[in-house]
């Protein structure tokens, strides 16, 4: 007889004893009586005295009174400590099921008949079968295997619930972290009784994780603080390096990462049979420096088989296809291809599709890698209107910048009309000159020597010959600018408001003499000093810091843009965000979720492949928004509420670009701790016990026996 | 203090506020049901003489009686000759002496009367105390009324003619009434304040802890005939109670804390069936005329009784 009862005894012996007492306590207590005129008390004391003569049956009966109360907090007591008959034997297993839900999991070979059936289905399949053959005391803990480790239920023996945890299961995008997974199922097993982890998967893991885990308990529980093997406790002096070397020996030759699986047996259910895969494993677009409406693609393409494959390529951008090219792979061959000179498409989003044809390996199980999907920089040719009178240094800058239209007008005529001239203009650039006003959004404006009350940042002094000491080299502006020994004449002083999004580009000791500020839309930058009055226009830094600020009013970036991989924690920093703590994900598929932003960088899980849109509003905005708005966790991204205008955005695009997991090959065996560990067997059919739980009946005892008191004392039989 | 006020005599019961009530006792309709009484008895017993109610004394009357063995000391005028001539035994001849019947009607008005259902035992003794007082009263008869309790509560002194009745329901409406039930010491009172036998008709429900034996004796002993009416309520006879109760004696205020059950219940009513037995058994015993009745039975139905039995009317 067990008794398996999830309460400490200690706690169920203070009940026990807590509720012993409070049964005496009311059986000593009098109750109060209802008060009975009646005329003549001589009879009923003569009555009493008859009673009397049976006092030790009376006695007895109280006595029973309490004997019974004892017993039912006996009973309760009992069950509570949930007895078991039959036990746990010893064939009786502790099970985490590893449910290998990576990507290579999508294969559509699960079918050994060759229909398509995904390997995940397959996997399931296995699992509920194990859970089939469990016996009454085995009992088994699902577990989800993707990038990330996810318990979906607790140690049970309830096969049904089980099943339907298994049910639930869906292959990710992302690759298996084997080593993870091992690691929570092993600190799941811990101290538990004949631990067995089953790891049902297709075996396409890396070698480096497949070596992350040692059946050896010495190699993982050595305590490096503690003396070496051998030596003495207490070394003399002379002796401690020795002991320190050979600490340091032993030291060396532990696998401190590894996973520790001493004590656990682990069995492994391999699924899939096909291996001809061939898979997009990179895809990267960039534009071309010196002319950014140019660009050039790279993709690289890996036969996985054993046999040649034929594919066809096809790029596109937006829905329109740029490029269609036939390929043929040697097995195991893996091609680079590079498209260049690029330029027009439809769409900044470029899609990279690999499709089967007609012949020898024309088939592919694993459609997943066939797509991958890359951001091409967005350009955009800006109109500006510059306001100067004659600044040949400045037109001469402007010149440069081959993706802009400059229209010329000096400050008296924009003074006249300034609604008509910004009509249609996307930058304005005020060159010693501030008007009264803001131009209104979306226009960003750019201006020199900003004063008075027109400027869009406060100007509190003017400073005579600064030397700029300190520059935001990580913003978008100052990007590959030196402004090292530049000298000015002056530069107005600005006072910045971070509240209002106005933030310093560069200092002059503590003066801020170039500050740009993001208003209602629009982006405004501030150069305190004159060009008249600079040897900067003599530097390269003058028109690559103006390109630099044109291209970040455009909100182009020349550099290349990051193809994330999933299933690994992205951080996508969004262009000079302050003071939001979080942003909005829309995912492939639609759906938002929330992402914290510290930093200006938003970090979120790559669960799927595809674009991804992170957007970030003002707090309290945006379709998801406040935190605890949780109705609205999980919205879709046509939600009423999606109306606020985001304050800045980021486009990314997520790829597997997995070579392990294209490597759709399962593994017939899987060694686990490399050369000298284990390879994993099957799991032998678990040994049928029948286990009794007798709380149930202890309950039912107990009610019948509350029947029983209540029906005999209701018939004055125990009164 | 709160508990020994529990333990002490009750406050005045409901009982006892509804006993005191008197009013309505004597109504029209009650007196209609005494006139017909009076008939009845007229009916029944005719041919009885005015003021000729015979008493069990052998006197110095005229009517003869029976013989008795002469013994030494007897009066030899009394000696029938004849039948001495005829059987050669010496017999005396007894002449029953005629005089006025004193009726003492004497009810219980104790605590332990006041309680009763639908009205209370008092009411019930008072009705059938002022009907035997009407009865009597019309044949003649000398009736006195006298309530008792611990002791003699007051005295209605004997008077004849039925049209006293009206000063009789006026003395049971006044009268005092409330006390412990103490009939042998009432007794001693009645029969040492009363030297002029009669018929002592004591309607109680003998509810006494010192017992009954006593009081009956003592009337009996001085030579008065004891007539005894015991009323009871079905209530207390069969009670109808559940649970943990504490019973308070109506009169010492004495506590119980009992454990109502069936089977206690039935002991009780076998109890009080035993007390009333004896009391029954006591008096036929003795020759004493003896009536149960419960406050159900109407009162006129009761004297009806009486009357047929004989005892109270010869």
């Amino acid at each position: 007889m067990n008794f398996p009862t999830p309460i400490p005894l200690q706690t169920l012996g203070y009940a026990a004893a807590g509720a012993a007492g409070l049964t005496i306590v009311a059986y000593i207590l009098k109750i109060r009586r209802r008060r009975f005129e009646v005329p003549f008390s001589t009879l009923w004391q003569r009555v009493l005295e008859q009673r009397d003569a049976n006092a030790l049956w009376k006695q007895l009966k109280r006595l029973l009174s309490l004997l019974l109360m004892f017993l039912l907090f006996a009973l309760i007591f009992v069950a509570a400590l949930d007895p078991t008959e039959g036990g746990r034997p010893r064939e009786a297993r502790t099970v985490v099921v590893l449910v290998d839900a990576s990507a290579s999991m999508k294969a559509t070979d699960g079918d050994p008949d060759g229909g398509n059936v995904p390997r995940i289905e397959v996997a399931k399949q296995r699992a509920r079968d194990l859970i089939d053959s469990m016996g009454g005391a085995d009992v088994a803990m699902i577990m989800r295997v993707d990038g990330q480790t996810t318990p979906l239920s607790r140690f049970d023996s309830d096969a049904p619930m089980l099943r339907r945890t298994i049910d639930h299961i869906q292959a990710s995008d992302t690759p298996a972290d084997l080593y993870r997974a091992l690691g929570a199922a092993a600190d799941a097993l811990r101290d538990r009784q004949n631990p067995l982890i089953v790891l049902i998967s297709d075996g396409a893991y890396t070698e480096q994780q497949l070596e992350a885990a040692t059946f050896d308990p010495a190699a993982a529980t050595v305590d490096p603080t503690a003396p070496a093997e051998g030596a003495p406790a207490a070394a003399p002096a002379p002796a401690a390096d020795d002991e320190v070397a050979a600490r340091r020996k032993a030291y060396e030759h532990k696998n401190l990462a590894a996973v520790d699986l001493s004590g656990i047996d682990v069995r492994y259910i391999p699924v899939g049979s096909r291996s001809d895969n061939v898979g997009i494993i990179a895809f990267n677009v960039r534009r071309y420096v010196a002319n950014k409406a140019a660009y050039e693609v790279f993709i690289e393409i890996q036969n996985f088989g054993t046999e040649p494959a034929q594919r066809q390529l096809t790029l596109y951008s937006g829905d329109s296809a740029l490029d269609v090219k036939p390929i043929t792979l040697a097995p195991g061959e893996h091609i680079r291809q590079i498209y260049r000179d690029l330029s027009g498409g439809a769409d900044h989003r470029l899609r990279a599709s690999l499709r089967p044809v007609e012949g020898v390996g024309g088939s592919d199980p694993f459609p997943l890698d066939d797509e991958a999907f890359a951001l091409l920089p967005e350009r955009k040719r800006q109109k500006v209107l510059l306001v100067t009178e004659d600044n040949l240094f400045l037109e001469g800058a402007m010149l440069v910048y081959d993706n802009i239209e400059v229209f010329k007008v000096t400050p008296a005529e924009y003074t006249a009309r300034p609604d008509a001239l910004l009509e249609g203009m996307n930058v304005v650039v005020f060159d010693d000159f501030t008007p009264a006003e803001v131009p209104p959004p979306p226009v960003n404006a750019m201006y020199f020597r900003p004063e008075g009350d027109g400027s869009p940042i406060p100007v509190v002094r003017t400073v005579a010959r600064p030397h700029i000491t300190e520059v935001a080299e990580d913003h978008p502006v100052m990007r590959w600018v030196s402004l090292a020994d530049v000298n000015f004449a002056d530069a107005q002083a600005f006072k910045l408001r971070p509240e209002l999004g106005e933030s310093r580009l560069a200092t002059a000791v503590r003066d801020v003499v170039i500050a740009a500020k993001r208003l209602e839309g629009r982006k405004i930058v501030c150069f305190g000093f004159s060009l008249g009055g600079t040897d900067l226009t003599m530097r390269v830094a003058f028109p690559l810091m103006l390109v630099n600020v044109l291209d970040w009013f455009a909100g182009d970036d020349a550099d290349l843009v990051t193809t994330y991989v999933t299933g690994a924690r992205l951080r996508v920093p969004l262009d000079g965000v302050t003071g939001v703590a979080e942003a909005v994900v829309e995912g492939p598929d639609g759906r938002l979720t929330r992402a914290p932003v510290v930093d200006g960088v938003a970090t979120f899980y790559g669960a799927e492949i595809g674009f991804h849109d992170i957007r970030a509003y003002a707090p309290g905005e945006g379709p998801l928004g406040r935190r605890d708005d949780a109705a609205a966790a999980g919205a879709t991204a046509d939600a009423d509420a999606d109306q606020a205008e985001p304050i800045a955005s980021r486009e990314i695009a997520a790829n597997l670009a997995s070579p392990e997991e294209s490597n759709i090959a399962p593994a017939s065996t899987l060694t686990l701790g490399g050369p000298t560990g284990r390879t994993l067997a099957a799991p032998q059919t678990f040994t049928k016990s029948i286990q009794r739980r007798f709380w149930i009946y202890l309950l039912l005892g107990l009610l019948a026996l509350l029947s029983v008191e209540w029906i005999t004392y209701h018939r004055r039989v125990t009164v | 203090m709160a508990l020994l006020a529990r333990r002490g005599k009750p406050a005045t019961t409901q009982g006892a506020a509804r006993a005191a009530d008197r009013s309505k006792l004597f109504d029209e309709g009650f007196l209609k049901k005494l006139e017909y009484l009076h008939m009845v008895s007229r009916k029944v017993f005719t041919g009885n003489l005015r003021a000729e109610r015979r008493t069990r004394k052998v006197g110095s009357g005229i009517e003869f009686a029976d013989h008795r063995t002469y013994a030494r000391g007897d009066d030899f005028r009394y000696i029938d000759w004849n039948v001495y001539g005829r059987i050669d035994k010496l017999l005396l001849r007894l002449f029953e002496e005629e005089e006025d019947l004193h009726i003492y009607i004497l009810v219980d008005c104790s605590d332990s009367m006041a309680i009763g259902n639908p009205l209370p035992k008092m009411h019930y003794a008072m009705q059938l105390g002022a009907a035997l007082t009407y009865v009597g009263l019309a044949n003649l008869d000398r009736v006195a009324i006298l309530p008792f309790s611990d002791r003699l509560l007051g005295r209605l002194p004997p008077a004849r003619g039925k049209n006293r009745i009206f000063r009789v329901f006026e003395f049971l409406r006044q009268c005092e009434i409330g006390g412990r039930t103490q009939l042998a010491d009432c007794m001693k009172t009645f029969v040492a304040q009363n030297k002029r036998r009669g018929l002592a008709v004591i309607i109680s429900d003998f509810y006494d802890p010192k017992g009954f034996e006593d009081g009956i004796n003592t009337l009996r002993y001085n030579r008065f005939e004891p007539f005894v009416l015991q009323t009871y309520d079905l209530r207390e006879a069969s009670p109808t109670l559940h649970g943990d109760l504490a019973l308070v004696d109506c009169e010492t205020g004495e506590l119980k804390e009992v454990t109502i059950s069936r089977a206690l219940l039935e002991a009780y009513h076998r109890e009080h069936e035993k007390y009333c037995k004896d009391l029954e058994l006591f008096c036929t015993a003795r020759a004493v005329p003896f009536f149960r009745t419960h406050t159900q039975i109407p009162f006129d139905e009761l004297v009806l009784k009486i009357f047929r039995s004989g005892g109270f009317l010869r």
